[in-house]
């Protein structure tokens, strides 16, 4: 019985240790510079297309194994959360930006269609990609090629959400387990709408 | 009657582990976005015997080259390492899972579909070596 007590008070201790955080809202909300991306399938991504609604941008490259398709994967099931919670308006379209184009620009369009039919994968000019990339707090380095010829590339791990005002409110963050990033995006939202209100 | 048995039952399980410590379980290839030339094989491995292992390498049948890496968040930004050797010791599991160890698979022959097979043969420090077979399937995420 002490035991079960001393447990229990453990547990209780404990929790908010443990208790995951998928995301961090931004104190103040930061403009993004002007871009443009294309992905040889006919669809686009600028500053336009940002408007009206909620998007979420993760940075990576198509050579690597095992973050992008699991933050992919993780992604395409936050969106089926998402469409539990809020407006079918209101669920945020999945943006995957290569940072590697001289590897990825030939295949980059139908990436993001793998993981769900409405995401879109796109790459484009080294000067844009540094903009998106300053503009969201973000980073990415091309890592020396290994003896094979194969070379690593650095990204960060957090995702950018960006509101439909075109502006970078929120990051989300590794594990991305589906249902907190879900409730995550659902409360910004609500916030977002009163403080527009 | 006994050995005919354990012959049969030999013959049905040709990579039956009696002579190995090591066994492998859960072994999968997620399968792979269209065209990608790099991919990922994960499994879990247990030691029953009754000494340590070293996992020094590994092969994929049908890839130019597979090698055991591990991703790592550093300070938020997400980085891959070679795994030199992994010493798993007697009794002890370890995971190859999503975000975590891996093995890299790279230049596929031909593209898999779902339903294939990968073969894979794990080398250890000790000369031996352990063949495991990975279905392609589409992994299915979710809280």
């Amino acid at each position: 019985m002490k035991q079960l007590v001393a447990f229990l008070l453990w547990m209780i201790a404990a929790a908010p240790v443990t208790a995951q955080v998928q995301g961090v809202k931004l104190d103040e909300p930061v403009e993004l510079p002007a871009f443009a991306f294309e992905n040889g399938i006919g669809e686009t991504f600028n500053a336009g297309t940002l408007q009206d609604q909620w998007t979420i941008v993760m940075f990576g490259f198509l050579s690597c194994p095992d973050v992008c398709p699991f933050t992919m994967g993780n992604l395409e099931a936050t969106i089926a959360e998402m469409g539990l919670r809020v407006r079918p308006d209101n669920v945020p379209k999945v943006v995957f930006l290569s940072v590697d184009p001289d590897r990825d620009a030939e295949l980059i369009g139908t990436y993001a269609k793998f993981f769900h039919p409405d995401f879109q994968s796109f790459t484009g000019d080294r000067t844009d990609i540094d903009a998106l990339i300053e503009a969201t707090d973000s980073f990415y380095r091309l890592m020396a090629p290994d003896e094979d010829g194969y070379y690593e590339v650095q990204h960060s791990s957090s995702v950018s959400v960006i509101a439909p005002d075109g502006t970078l409110r929120a990051k989300l963050q590794p594990p991305f387990d589906p249902g907190l990033t879900a409730e995550f995006l659902t409360q910004l939202q609500i916030q977002y709408r009163r403080e527009a209100s | 009657m006994k050995p005919v048995l354990m012959g049969l039952v030999a013959a049905c399980f040709p990579a039956a582990l009696w002579a190995q410590d090591i066994t492998a379980t859960e072994a999968v290839v997620p399968l792979a976005p269209p065209g990608v030339m790099t991919h990922a094989a994960y499994l879990t491995l247990h030691n029953t015997g009754q000494g340590s292992r070293t996992l020094i390498g590994v092969q994929a049948a049908g890839y130019a080259m597979a090698h055991l890496h591990s991703s790592e968040d550093k300070n938020g930004v997400a980085t891959m390492s070679v795994l030199h050797g992994l010493e798993i010791d007697a009794g002890q599991t370890v995971t190859f899972e999503q975000g975590g160890m891996h093995i890299m698979l790279m230049h596929p022959a031909a593209p898999l579909s779902e339903g294939a097979e990968v073969a894979l043969t794990l080398q250890f420090a000790n000369g031996e070596t352990v063949e495991v077979t990975a279905p392609v399937k589409r992994l299915g995420y979710g809280s």
